[in-house]
């Protein structure tokens, strides 16, 4: 049983939490280029490295951020919006 | 006799173990006894239904000092309870949502009280049991991934995790009652959840049960 611990409820099994995705920063439509946008709106980099992730603890709906490197599949560091940094 | 304006989330299922008494004068009707074996089921795994019991819910950034402001014992720690005066209890769930359960006046005053600031009001129309009996670990070792045994050397401490596959909230208590987890899930998911854990607990010796088994 893989194990993910949530910043608020502790340790726990990875059945219990569901990922929404790679956080990807975005770029400012009003001044970044029609390419960069596109890019950010169409493509997605599938390439395994370190990643920061939206994950959600489902049984009490607590949103945090996870850093997991997507290469060894290992969870490295769980914590909440704005714990960030 | 008049009609109940609401009922509990497991009501027929209930109804359909022929019941030997019930009170009907709460809403939800409650079932306080089955038949006259409902002591010995409790004593081995017992599962009451509690979805009579008023309740309330409030969340959001605003929420603990509202509560606090109403006169309530805000707990201080994310996951943890206290007991209200009159038996009820005020629950903390996660950072910034509150679960009042058991208490009628209270809850009709938080109804009742104009909303602050980041307070938004939680409809709270769950299932609510209680599990109690020397074999309830078994039947919690089934159903969750969570060591329920560690709630004893943290009384104020309650778990949100998955049963059986359905998001519950359980907390142990000691007060007013026999010695039980109390539970807490949607109402929609009641009557699977109830199915599911009497089942288990008729297998281990034990089964359903009235309230007056829990006092």
């Amino acid at each position: 049983m893989k194990i993910m611990t949530c910043p608020v409820n502790g340790p726990r099994p990875v059945s219990e939490f569901f990922y929404w995705g790679e956080i990807r920063p975005m770029p400012d439509p009003d001044t970044c280029s029609d390419d960069e946008w596109a890019d950010y709106v169409f493509n997605r980099n599938g390439a395994p490295g370190v990643k920061k992730e939206w994950w959600c603890h489902s049984t009490s709906n607590t949103w945090f951020i996870v850093e997991r490197d997507t290469e060894k599949d290992m969870v490295l560091r769980t914590y909440l919006y704005g714990e960030a940094a | 006799m008049n009609a109940p304006v609401s009922l509990s989330p497991i009501h027929d299922a209930l109804l359909a173990r022929n019941p030997l008494s019930a009170d009907w004068s709460v809403m939800p009707p409650a079932v306080l006894g089955f038949d006259g074996d409902d002591a010995q089921r409790a004593a081995v795994v017992g599962i009451a239904d509690l979805s009579h019991l008023p309740r309330a819910g409030a969340k959001g950034p605003g929420a603990a000092g509202w509560l606090a402001a109403l006169g309530l014992p805000v707990p201080q720690q994310p996951n943890s309870w206290t007991t209200l005066t009159d038996g009820g209890l005020i629950a903390r769930l996660g950072l910034t949502e509150f679960l009042v359960d058991g208490d009628a006046s209270i809850t009709d005053t938080l109804m009742q009280a104009g909303r602050a600031a980041g307070v938004y009001p939680v409809l709270r129309q769950d299932a609510s049991f209680a599990l109690c009996g020397a074999r309830v670990n078994e039947l919690l070792l089934q159903t969750c991934n969570v060591d329920f045994r560690t709630l004893d050397a943290e009384p104020s401490k309650l778990i949100l995790t998955s049963m059986a596959g359905v998001g519950v909230t359980i907390l142990y208590t000691r007060t007013s009652m026999l010695p039980c987890h109390r539970l807490w899930c949607d109402g929609t998911y009641g009557l699977y959840l109830w199915d599911t854990l009497v089942g288990i607990a008729e297998e281990l010796g034990g089964g359903c049960i009235g309230l007056n088994a829990l006092r």
